[in-house]
């Protein structure tokens, strides 16, 4: 498969303030990120890593420097645009509390694609297939509390997945599961990536993620410190 | 369509809260259509309150007499006026009366009153002078020489059932002085102090011969078949009885300082409103900002996945819209309930004056149907006027501010 720069970035700033105290989270990061990649970012907690995935995936703007998905530069995008880039680009699976909990797992998965105008019949196809994928067949109708949390991270991903975007962020996704649980999404998450050549960037302290990662980025005061590709 | 419904199970997700809060509201609407209804009813129960007592809730009259009290200006053409009065189908009854300025001596008094000369059997249709006769009867077998006066007027004259006491006038076209000896027949208390101390009663026949006016009358009351009628300005009544030298007047004309008192009424009950909607507004506010600060990191999801802050807008308009609905059904309930009950007990405000008007009956809440339209469509309006602002502050936050527990 050939791979191409899906997302770049160049001499990213990221200063906060707080009690007139100034605090640069990212230091000045400049990286690229190929499609397909299974990249881990990782570092110690203040490192910078929630920053730098906060500001690639459009969540933050920059105090200087910029980034590039698919060649756009979304570091200078702003409301609705942006709304609807990232909608159309990235998918998210969050910590926890992924999923609305007063919607259904059909209605959660394809609420993206009802953002994006998608036809009720191909929304339902498609659910169908990516639950097939990520093994919840016949949950469709199930509420997240009615499924255990690794299920509800299975959701996420599905959710995250369905509408095909450029890249998926996903921080600590295994942080609150044990680790036959973790273990097992981890798995799930590999063979999608190789499967359907989506992008992952994982932000987390989860070793099992760290071994597996084929790219391995380690922040340290909101610089790079080190870049593994294995 | 799918933000309506996922704005209808949010409102459900905390069901404890969302009853509270739409029976807060609830409560407030309710008393906004009651206090409407008792206010409406309190209007009523004054006016019929004043206008019951004599004064009837029209009157015609020749227009130089209500002015100048003058007994020469009689109703014209009295007959085509009566014989009008008898097929008009707004009106349920009509009296005669002749009025005039007079003497009443008694053996140790003297006291100066306005002599009414009434029909004592249309006269009751009309005012409550019958109902109130607390000594003697009204009016009775003793024709032409019969009088019924005000308890604290007998008080004055001291003078019990059966006294005599004589009644001075001067006639028109002359100003010769008439005087009649009458028998106190009935007395009447009706609590008011003009009423007990000012007039007296005689047959109309006997007054218009006192007079030297014959079978001429000053004044016709009338009583319609609604109370409310009497207030509209532009009806063709008024146009249809003014005619000659005559003059229909409604007793907002006759009585203007009820009118005001009433028209303050409905001012107060604006203000009562706009305090209850400022609760109402308040209830909402805090029931939608904290379901909005529980939901931060739901929000920070939505948005993060693409949900454009006019979506999050609309989500929390729709709450609040559901919000209002289900408020609206229980005040609507509660309110029909308790309306309902006081419609039939009453409230007792028996002997309490007000705007110079006793009132004497219950107080019966009036429903209408305006009442149950008007006001839940204001809250509805107000729910989402004032769910614009938490929506504000949906659509305004920041994602990394609602994430920040996780990314």
């Amino acid at each position: 498969m050939e791979q191409k720069t899906i997302i770049s970035t160049e001499n990213l700033v990221k200063t906060y303030k707080d009690n007139g105290m100034e605090a640069k989270a990212v230091r000045g990061i400049s990286l690229e990120i190929t499609s397909g990649e299974f990249t881990a970012v990782v570092g110690p907690s203040g490192s910078g890593k929630t920053t730098f995935l906060n500001l690639i995936s459009g969540l933050d703007t920059p105090t200087s420097g910029t980034v590039q998905i698919n060649n756009r530069l979304i570091s200078e995008m702003k409301g609705r645009e942006l709304s609807d880039f990232r909608r159309d680009n990235i998918g998210f699976v969050f910590q926890s509390y992924n999923l609305i909990p007063v919607l259904t797992v059909e209605e959660n998965i394809e609420y993206i694609m009802l953002l994006q105008n998608v036809p009720k019949r191909e929304r339902h196809d498609r659910v169908i297939k990516i639950l097939d994928k990520v093994g919840l067949n016949g949950m469709e109708s199930r509420r997240p509390t009615q499924l255990s949390g690794g299920q509800q991270q299975r959701v996420a991903i599905a959710r995250a997945m369905v509408s095909n975007p450029t890249l998926i962020l996903a921080d600590e996704p295994t942080a609150n599961l044990d680790s036959k649980m973790g273990s097992e999404l981890l798995e799930m998450m590999k063979v999608l990536n190789e499967t359907t050549g989506m992008t992952f960037i994982f932000s987390t302290h989860d070793q099992m993620i760290m071994e597996r990662a084929r790219r391995l980025i380690t922040l340290k005061d909101g610089i790079v410190k080190t870049d593994e590709i294995r | 369509m799918f933000y309506l419904k996922l704005a209808w199970r949010n409102i459900l997700r905390n069901k404890r809260r969302t009853i509270i809060a739409s029976i807060a509201i609830g409560v407030g609407l309710a008393s906004l259509i009651l206090t409407d209804g008792l206010m409406i009813g309190m209007k009523n129960n004054l006016v019929e309150s004043a206008t019951s007592t004599l004064l009837g809730q029209a009157q015609i009259h020749n227009k130089d007499f209500r002015i100048t009290r003058d007994i020469e200006k009689t109703i014209v053409a009295k007959d085509d006026i009566t014989r009008k009065l008898e097929s008009d189908p707004l009106v349920t009854a009509y009296s005669e009366r002749i009025v005039s300025l007079g003497m009443i001596t008694s053996p140790s008094t003297a006291e100066s009153v306005i002599v009414y000369g009434i029909d004592p059997e249309t006269e009751k249709e009309l005012s409550k002078i019958d109902d109130r006769i607390i000594e003697g009867t009204y009016f009775g077998e003793n024709k032409g020489r019969e009088i019924i006066i005000g308890s604290k007027l007998a008080e004055v004259l001291e003078v019990t059932l059966g006294d005599r006491i004589v009644i001075t006038v001067a006639q028109a076209f002359g100003g010769d002085l008439s005087q009649e000896m009458f028998r106190v027949s009935g007395i009447y208390y009706f609590d008011v102090k003009e009423m007990d101390n000012g007039f007296a009663f005689i047959r109309k026949d006997k007054a218009g011969t006192m007079l030297n006016i014959g079978n001429n009358i000053h004044e016709i009351a009338i009583k319609f078949s609604d109370i409310r009628i009497a207030e509209k300005k532009d009806l063709s009544f008024w146009g249809e009885y003014s005619t000659g030298n005559n003059e229909a007047v409604s007793w907002i004309t006759i009585m203007p300082e009820l009118k005001n008192i009433l028209d303050m009424t409905d001012i107060s009950l604006y203000m009562m409103g706009g305090i209850l909607f400022f609760v109402v507004i308040f209830g909402i506010i805090n029931s939608l900002f904290m379901s909005l600060y529980e939901r931060m990191f739901e929000f920070g999801i939505l948005k993060a996945v693409g949900t454009r802050p006019s979506g999050l807008r609309k989500l929390i308009i729709f709450e609040a819209g559901w919000l209002a609905i289900v408020s609206i059904v229980i005040g609507v309930i509660i309110g029909f309930v308790l309306h309902l009950l006081l419609i039939r007990n009453g409230i007792d405000y028996g002997g309490i004056e007000f705007a110079g008007t006793f009132m004497h009956d219950k107080i019966y809440p009036v429903m209408n149907i305006s009442q149950y339209m008007k006001y839940p469509v204001f809250v509805f309006i107000f729910t989402i006027v004032v769910g614009l602002y938490p929506a504000w502050v949906a659509g305004k936050m920041k994602v990394t501010d609602a994430l920040r527990k996780s990314m």
